[in-house]
């Protein structure tokens, strides 16, 4: 059996393929998972984050109810540390000073507070932390074969392909989409595209890639691509071998060359006619 | 506007409507529209003499539009309602003569024939009473209240020998005919689906001048006097549907409601029907009255492209993708493991496509005009416009069978029994 659930959600088109066994009812409810994450972490329409976002702007502590949002708060707190600081969805280019270290998240008494005021965007997290919610999903309800995807940049698969060993990708160039950058492999696993170049990057909705440190935008013509178990922390390591120097790029790099790959295209490069 | 721009502008507007319907195909679709754009000009005092029965907005705006003509005059103007009667003197030479009741102009004579812009359910009676006295007769759409009546009309103009023609601009203006005419010469492929609204963010309720009655004013809001959205907003694009399908429909469906404007009105602020053609090609038409986001248009869709002419737009069909996460399934289903590419123009399927298409080209100038050179010409001849009659009782008959579909909350045939044209 093979099946697909089509929706919009996470501000992008999600697709949800599942083959063979699995409850009749598994991709209804991954799709609820994603659906509920999204209501949960979005910034553009009333959410758990934007009652959030309004005390942290405020430079107010609040007390955070919400369990999804406890949970990505967790996530992010535990991948601000393993990406050397470079995933940061505090990082504000209106505060040049703002930034996930600005934030206290006290866990055991469920409160963050603030030294400044800052903004929290989980566009960087989001899409991965809720393709890993809709594969836990589809696991207990028996799927051993599916593959997710959120937008063109995020990807996660569960289980082997159905017809045996990992998935198999390829990655275009976002400037010249006949060349392949890399072809991968997924098993139970993530991937997640980053690029400041191609097609949607110039998008109105979409927001630049900046540096934590200084909240400058990352303007050189770069894709990443970060291979994890979880989505959330394939998303969190692309965005930062995108926004990384060249020392912690190679830091990050050598934690596993099969799984993270950064290219870097001339300077000049533009979206091909 | 000088009277050196407007000749300039006319005769310009006069070119397109040749153009668009110059050749065999668009002679038999539309031949109507070169027979009104060669209508001659008549000396001022040799004009078609037209008696308006009704000086609201709409009967204002026709008397603008006859003063344009260079074959036709107002000769005499009438209305029940004294404001209305005393706007629509402002805009006539003092000499015209003015009444408050139909048949006291009729009986005065001095006409050829009479403009109708009364509420719909006065078309049959005024209409009647015309042809009585003699005169030709331009009704504005939708014909009558009921289809009996519509069929009633043809007749009495048949009978009388003289002319009934509707007024269906859009059937004269020229985006719509070069629109018809590349949809006839296969530039979009088969046409076999059409996408027409007509979306307002409007109660449609009109305040109440002191003197006169909420009925009165707001006669479109009430079913003795109006079908509402069907036959004052339905009836334009479903003539624009049959006309691109060169057909009438077959059947009808549809649901209709009073969901928004929840004010005492008795006709549906929200309508969606689907008309069916021959062949399986459907109309699908709905019209509401709390949303403007989609506005007024019908999406021509064909398998090769899309004309939206009320954009004045037409787009071609992008040659179909094979899409990566759709090959997916299919290769898993054949046995076949292959490479799947991250992104890209094959990534996802199905959104609607957003490039701006081309222009259609011509969409200026007001054709309303040419509706009457074309009835100044009839008039003159003593020959109907052709196909023209035929087009607007179709297109009244469909809206008001679809009226009776969402109420009935049945699938309607089309009728056998109209009259022929």
């Amino acid at each position: 059996m093979a099946d697909v659930v089509r929706f919009a959600s996470m501000g992008t088109r999600v697709e949800l393929h599942r083959f063979g066994a699995g409850e009749d009812d598994a991709l209804t409810a991954a799709q609820h998972a994603i659906e509920a994450v999204d209501d949960a972490l979005t910034i553009h329409r009333p959410s758990a984050t934007t009652a959030l976002n309004e005390r942290l702007m405020a430079g107010k502590g609040a007390a955070i109810d919400d369990a999804l949002l406890f949970d990505a708060l967790v996530k992010i707190e535990e991948l601000h540390a393993s990406t050397l600081g470079l995933f940061d969805p505090a990082a504000d280019r209106r505060f040049a000073s703002a930034g996930w270290s600005a934030i206290a998240f006290d866990r055991g008494a469920a409160r963050v507070e603030v030294s400044q005021p800052v903004a929290l965007d989980f566009g960087g997290l989001g899409k991965g932390f809720a393709l890993d919610r809709a594969c836990a999903v589809l696991r207990e309800k028996g799927v051993v074969s599916a593959c997710l995807s959120a937008g063109e940049s995020s990807i996660a698969v569960v289980g082997e392909h159905p017809l045996g060993g990992g998935w198999p990708f390829a990655i275009p160039s976002p400037l010249r989409p006949d060349e392949i950058l890399v072809e991968i492999e997924l098993t139970d696993e993530s991937v997640s595209i980053s690029s400041t170049v191609g097609a949607g990057t110039a998008a109105p909705e979409r927001a630049a890639m900046i540096r934590p440190a200084d909240a400058t935008i990352v303007s050189v013509p770069r894709c990443s691509v970060a291979i994890d178990r979880l989505g959330a922390h394939a998303e969190a390591m692309s965005t930062a071998l995108l926004v990384a120097d060249e020392d912690r790029a190679e830091r990050l790099l050598n934690g596993d060359r099969t799984r993270r790959f950064r290219f870097d295209f001339p300077c000049g490069a533009a979206i091909p006619d | 506007m000088t009277d050196k721009d407007f000749d300039l502008s006319r005769r310009s507007f006069i070119d397109r409507v040749l153009m668009a319907t110059a050749g065999a195909g668009m002679a038999a679709a539309a031949p109507w529209a070169s027979a009104a754009a060669l209508a001659a000009p008549m000396a001022k005092g040799d004009r078609v003499r037209l008696g308006v029965i009704g000086t609201g907005d709409r009967g204002r705006a026709l008397i603008q539009n006859i003063a344009k003509t260079r074959n036709c005059t107002v000769a005499a103007i009438c209305d029940n309602f004294e404001l209305h009667l005393a706007k629509g003197r402002a805009l006539v030479d003092a000499s015209t003569r003015a009444f408050t009741d139909h048949r006291a102009m009729l009986d005065a004579g001095g006409l050829d024939a009479v403009v109708i812009a009364t509420p719909l359910d006065g078309h049959k009676q005024h209409s009647f009473d015309a042809f009585d006295a003699g005169l030709h007769v331009w009704c504005e759409k939708a014909m009558a209240r009921t289809i009996d009546d519509c069929g009633a009309m043809v007749k009495k103009s048949q009978d009388s020998g003289k002319l009934l023609q509707i007024g269906h601009q859009r059937m004269f203006k020229p985006t719509y005919l070069n629109a018809v005419r590349r949809a006839k010469e296969g530039e979009i492929g088969a046409i076999t689906q059409i996408r027409a609204s007509w979306h307002r963010q409007s109660s449609w309720r009109r305040p109440v001048p002191a003197g006169a009655t909420d009925r009165q004013i707001n006669w479109r809001l009430y079913r003795d006097s109006s079908a509402g959205l069907m036959t004052e907003l339905a009836t334009h694009q479903i003539q624009v549907g049959n006309l691109f399908f060169d057909a009438v429909p077959t059947r009808v469906m549809g649901s209709g409601s009073i969901c928004f404007w929840k004010d005492g009105r008795e006709v549906y602020d929200h309508v969606a029907l689907i008309y069916e053609y021959a062949g399986g090609r459907k109309l699908i038409y709905t019209s509401l009255l709390n949303n403007a986001r989609y506005g007024c248009e019908e999406q021509i869709q064909g398998s090769k492209g899309t004309i939206e002419p009320e954009l004045g737009r037409i787009y071609q069909e992008l040659p179909p993708k094979e899409l990566a996460l759709l090959r997916m399934q299919a290769d898993v289903a054949s046995g076949h493991k292959r490479t799947v590419p991250i992104g890209g123009a094959t990534w996802f399927a199905e959104l609607p496509v957003t490039t701006p298409g081309d222009s259609l080209g011509w969409g200026e100038y007001d054709e309303t005009m040419l509706q009457f050179e074309g009835f100044g010409e009839a008039v003159r001849t003593g020959k109907p416009l052709p196909g023209l009659l035929s087009q607007a009782y179709y297109a009244s008959v469909a809206s008001l069978l679809g009226e009776q579909a969402m109420d009935s909350s049945q699938i309607l045939n089309w009728p056998t029994s109209l009259v022929a044209t």
